[in-house]
């Protein structure tokens, strides 16, 4: 007889490697063998985990078929034994997975499809904050602009592409054809974030991403408007930068401002 | 901790996301609901909107999946940290998980599995029931699992075993309907026995859920509709606990609100006829 500890690591490895030993350990029921019973348990946490993932990564699903997501499943859950108590947290590796494995990086947009549905997950039900309102920004006197710095939403990640996996998760979404997966000539930067309670995401052009990616760290207006101007040119770079201020407060983007001392 | 029980809370629903807008934005005959805990220990947006929204409006209870109070590895403390945490945003009526175990070795199986019903594994169910009760300042309530194995090494019934875990510990009961039958059809006994076997006063809430039946044994899948079988267990589950708060429980291909509230009515007829309606007057 085992103890309880032996018992239930031998459970465990029944259940997670295939081992057989804990066989010794069950009985047959009146009805049925007791591999077929222990079985159960076996089918029950590969289903139950490549049901959470075709959960979490729907157009990946769709992408890449019943067969193809099947195989990756199976891949995952052997490479990840679930160690969170939330099966939500469960997937969380996926984008990384598709990045290095030998089979899937081929294709890696994959990757790439797989960040952007975790990102908008974790945007669903990442922290609340309230959103930055015009009305806050109209507080600030015009002249002491130049010392405002902002401070996200909690919610937004930035992801950078290399290729067109947004274009492609966005048609499936659709349930429309995607396009041909393919390189791009540049990499993409993209915003993802939530909207009250939405998660959304945009593209966002060479120069607002360099704006976005300073204000995040805390650079302050007046210097975000030069960096813009050394970017794109110094004609109308005050306007431009203050369009995409406007842009971030109007899609909630933002959660705060304040005057750098 | 308070030594009352917690009063009879009506027939209820397990909340589900699919269902957010139609019971917000109606009415359903539904006296209560009770929420996955982890579904809930986000950081923020709509699930925890849609909570609060749901708690001022009906009473809540809170029911977990991975407590795994039976796990010879240590207690989860920042799990606990954050049950507690949303008990104090929820203020439930009480809390319940399941009386088994989920993984060793920060390994989560994401299943519901069996304890050989062992006095060493008595003695060690006790002692974790005292220290989540002592963590949470709250009783714990603890709902019988479906199985589909029986061990060599038990020494007791399951009934004995959930019975003693509650008088040892001093915890409240969820008699899950649908795993009692389930588990008496895979093990070959009796669900009077089990239901006979159980103390009246530790019972403070009902399941009742559907199952898939595979011949030569049932598995727990929560995904149909109540079966006649079962409802003539909770039937007779009535009968013997008296009134106790009711919730079907759903877990997979979930329909339709209307449909659970139907399946919901069934309960409360069943609980009418046996009980008597003056008997049925939730306390809310």
């Amino acid at each position: 007889m085992s103890s309880l500890k032996d018992l239930q690591e031998s459970f465990q490895r029944g259940i997670l490697a295939g081992d057989d030993t804990i066989l010794a350990e069950i009985k047959d029921s009146a009805t049925e063998e007791r591999k077929v019973l222990f079985g159960v348990y076996r089918h029950a946490y590969v289903a139950r985990l490549a049901e959470v993932l075709a959960d979490d990564y729907e157009q990946l699903h769709s992408y890449l078929g019943d067969a193809g997501f099947a195989k990756l499943a199976k891949s995952y859950i052997a490479a990840h034994p679930s160690d969170r108590k939330s099966a939500r947290d469960f997937g969380r590796h996926v984008p990384e997975f598709l990045k290095t494995d030998a089979g899937f990086a081929k294709h890696p947009e994959l990757a790439e499809i797989a960040s952007l549905e975790k990102a908008l997950a974790d945007a669903f039900d990442g922290p609340d904050a309230k959103p930055l309102k015009l009305a806050r920004l109209a507080e600030t006197a015009p002249e002491l602009w130049t010392s405002l710095v902002f401070a996200p939403h909690p919610t937004t990640i930035r992801l950078t592409f290399t290729t067109n996996a947004a274009d492609i998760w966005s048609a499936l979404r659709e349930e429309t054809a995607p396009p041909p997966a393919r390189l791009l000539p540049e990499p993409q930067a993209l915003l993802v974030w939530r909207q009250d309670v939405t998660s959304r995401f945009r593209p966002l052009g060479p120069e607002e991403a360099m704006m976005w990616d300073e204000a995040a760290a805390g650079t302050r207006f007046g210097v975000l408007c030069e960096m813009v101007a050394t970017c794109g040119g110094e004609e109308g770079a005050d306007f431009r930068a203050a369009t995409y201020l406007k842009d971030w407060v109007d899609m909630e983007s933002l959660a705060d401002c304040r005057l750098l001392s | 901790m308070s030594a009352a029980k917690p009063p009879f809370l009506g027939f209820g629903l397990g909340l589900r996301p699919q269902h957010y807008s139609e019971i917000l934005n109606g009415s359903p005959e539904v006296d209560w609901f009770e929420v996955l805990s982890e579904n809930y220990m986000v950081e923020g947006g709509q699930p925890l909107r849609m909570l609060d929204r749901i708690c001022e409006r009906y009473p809540v209870v809170m029911h977990g999946v991975s407590l795994s109070i039976a796990s010879t590895s240590p207690l989860d403390l920042d799990y606990l940290t954050r049950l507690k945490a949303l008990a104090a945003r929820v203020n439930p009526r009480w809390i319940s998980d399941h009386l088994c175990w989920t993984g060793v070795h920060g390994v989560n199986l994401h299943d519901l599995l069996p304890i050989p019903y062992t006095r060493e594994a008595l003695d060690h169910v006790v002692d974790r029931v005292s220290q989540v009760q002592d963590f949470l300042g709250r009783r714990l309530t603890l709902e019988n699992v479906s199985s589909y194995v029986t061990f060599g090494q038990s020494e007791m019934t399951e009934w004995e075993f959930v019975s003693e875990v509650a008088n040892r510990a001093d915890c409240w009961l969820l008699f899950d309907v649908n795993n009692v039958y389930v588990s008496a059809y895979n093990h070959g006994f009796s669900a009077d026995d089990f239901l006979n076997g159980v103390p009246r006063d530790r019972v403070v809430q009902f399941h009742v859920a559907g199952h898939s039946h595979e011949e030569s044994h049932i598995v727990d899948t929560h995904d149909h509709p109540v079966c006649d079988e079962v409802w003539d267990v909770y039937r007779a589950a009535v009968a013997h606990f008296g009134p106790v708060s009711t919730m079907i429980e759903r877990d997979d291909n979930i329909p339709p609100l209307t449909e659970l509230v139907d399946e919901l009515d069934h309960a409360r007829g069943i609980a009418r006829e046996v009980l008597g309606a003056p008997h049925l007057a939730a306390a809310e």
